[in-house]
């Protein structure tokens, strides 16, 4: 029944747009009694009153100005047409909207091999309630900081500067959130990293020198004599490309391999390397070590622990030791807005190594002692 | 990890645009405001262009305005054509201005022209889909009449909709560059270079 109703929906479509008059007639009649056997709220929603005089103005223009162009006649009928057009438009794609969301959507975009897109639609649905979060806070903050109407309208460009801003920022957590996978996931907050010191984030573009800085400040604050946690995963190369990862215990120096690339490029949690439960196991009992004290080195957090997976449990637990000396957390450029989101910390300070170059040692290091002093 | 960054931030300018579309848009379009298709070409010219400058690859601007018409169908705006073909047609000219111009300020200028002069044909097509070739006819001959009443006598309608077309085309171009501008203050905002 319903599949047939929607066949003839579809086909008073085509004859109320290309058929003549007294069809477009009775094509309209069909269409809205199919629609109605479709979905009877979509109906109503769709010829709510605004939206029938709205069709009806139309109408009624197009009737007087071809009634004043070539007579009354064909005024009368032309604005017929327009009027019968546009409500079989209206009824219609109020059915199909209210059909489609964003898991039909992902379905439909699967099964004509554009997942991508139909994630990126899906992205677009779920961060709009974000995007009105953010445009409502913009828009307070402006109404707060002006005085006046007046005021308040000339600081209308800079709204718009800043909701685009926020907007990119938004994009950014998204992009480092799930990589596109999980995409109903993608604006949802996720849980709250909580540390009672503050954290040291130390970034840079992939191969970027983070690994080798942090190896050299552990080695460093352990000559100092600090006690020093955690772990670094320097990568593996073949012929210049990477090629895995190997997971170090900074406490006992202790190996173990991490990821290694995928046969055909597809591995696991949606990236290019199969993951090894041993190089998990081996990061957990580096953490595990944590005590008062110790600075925690964790090199690096990715998007697999920022999704709550990979090392993230085990990160949790070594963050919200008591009396932590310091905390050390390596992530990529792309995943700092996400992480900082994620900090449930009373500061961080972000050191950027390739800006730092050599410096960026002795900038952690420095880092860590200012927040030794502090507490 | 392929970075994922164009997909999530044409999503977003998308359905930012898509948003102010279907708001804006929709009470501009039926309050009938007069140079509502020009005020939603600027907000449209000031998404495409900062999505741009923030992510210079090619196709992000096409993506956006694919996520904005969804938006504006699936929400509240519905399937009306005028502004759906708006909003095709805009993101094509950006896409295609910029990546010529190698993603420098002047194809910012040339996209905002193409996608703003183009606004008066849109509204022809749009008219000759709902309502046919006769109130096409008349629609121009009532702006021949208009015109010679103000006197402007002896016009042809090609040539009061080329100049309605190039006076839009006009505003569209100040308003590319003027888009340009505000992106390059959004990405100093977040710290990068502009």
């Amino acid at each position: 029944m319903n599949r047939f109703a929607r066949f003839l929906l579809a086909m008073s479509v085509v004859v109320v747009l290309f058929g003549p008059l007294p069809f477009a007639a009775w094509a309209a009649l069909i269409a809205v009694v199919a629609a109605w056997i479709l979905d009877p709220p979509a109906v109503r929603a769709g010829l709510r009153f605004g939206a029938v005089l709205a069709i009806v103005f139309a109408a009624s223009i197009t009737a007087a100005v071809v009634a004043w162009a070539s007579g009354p006649q064909r005024g009368i009928e032309l604005g017929g047409m327009v009027l019968l057009r546009l409500l079989v438009l209206t009824v219609a794609a109020a059915v199909l909207v209210r059909s489609v969301n964003a898991e039909t959507l992902l379905r439909m975009s699967r099964k004509i091999g554009m997942e991508r897109l139909g994630l990126v639609l899906g992205l677009a649905l779920n961060s709009l309630p974000r995007l009105a979060e953010a445009a409502a806070d913009v828009w307070t903050a402006s109404r707060v900081r002006s005085d006046g109407t007046v005021a308040h309208l000339r600081r209308l460009p800079c709204v718009g500067e800043v909701l685009l801003a926020h907007t990119a920022r938004i994009a950014e957590e998204a992009a480092a959130a799930a990589s596109l996978r999980g995409h109903s996931a993608l604006t949802r907050p996720g849980d709250v990293l909580r540390t009672p010191v503050r954290v040291v984030v130390v970034t840079g573009s992939s191969n970027g020198g983070k690994t080798e800085a942090v190896t050299a400040v552990a080695g460093r604050l352990q000559t100092s004599g600090v006690h020093v946690t955690g772990f670094v995963q320097p990568g593996e190369f073949l012929e210049g490309q990477k090629v895995g990862f190997v997971l170090l215990n900074l406490v006992t120096d202790e190996k173990a391999p991490l990821a290694s690339l995928g046969e055909r490029g597809d591995g696991d949690f949606g990236t290019r390397f199969q993951f090894f439960d041993g190089g998990f196991r081996l990061g957990s009992e580096a953490l595990s070590r944590t005590a008062s004290d110790s600075v925690v080195i964790i090199d690096e957090l990715g998007p697999i622990e920022l999704r709550g997976q990979g090392h993230m449990p085990a990160v949790r637990k070594a963050l919200a030791v008591v009396n932590l000396g310091g905390a050390v957390i390596v992530v990529r450029r792309s995943l700092v807005p996400s992480l900082l989101a994620e900090l449930d910390a009373s500061d961080a300070v972000v050191i950027d190594v390739e800006d730092l170059g050599e410096r960026s040692v002795d900038a952690i290091v420095n880092a860590l002692g200012a927040l030794s002093c502090a507490g | 990890m392929k970075d994922v960054r164009p997909w999530t931030y044409a999503a977003l300018f998308g359905a930012l645009w898509g948003a102010i579309e279907a708001t804006l848009g929709t009470a501009v379009h039926l309050s009938k405001l007069p140079l509502r298709g020009t005020i939603m070409g600027l907000a449209g010219l000031l998404c495409l262009v900062c999505l741009r400058r923030l992510q210079p690859r090619a196709g992000v601007c096409l993506l956006a305005g694919v996520v904005a018409i969804f938006l504006k169908i699936f929400t509240l705006g519905g399937l009306y054509p005028g502004p759906i073909i708006g909003i095709a047609v805009q993101a094509l000219a950006l896409e295609i201005a910029l990546t010529g111009a190698g993603g420098r300020s002047i194809g910012a200028a040339v996209g905002g022209f193409v996608a703003l002069a183009t606004n008066p044909l849109q509204k022809l097509v749009t008219m000759w889909v709902v309502a046919g070739t006769e109130a096409v006819r008349s629609y121009l001959l009532l702006l021949q009449k208009s015109a010679a009443s103000i006197g402007l006598e002896g016009l042809s309608p090609t040539v009061i909709v080329t100049a309605i077309a190039t006076a839009t085309g006009a505003v569209g171009a100040a308003g590319g560059l003027w888009a340009w501008w505000v992106a390059g203050r959004v990405m100093r905002r977040l710290g990068k270079r502009a």
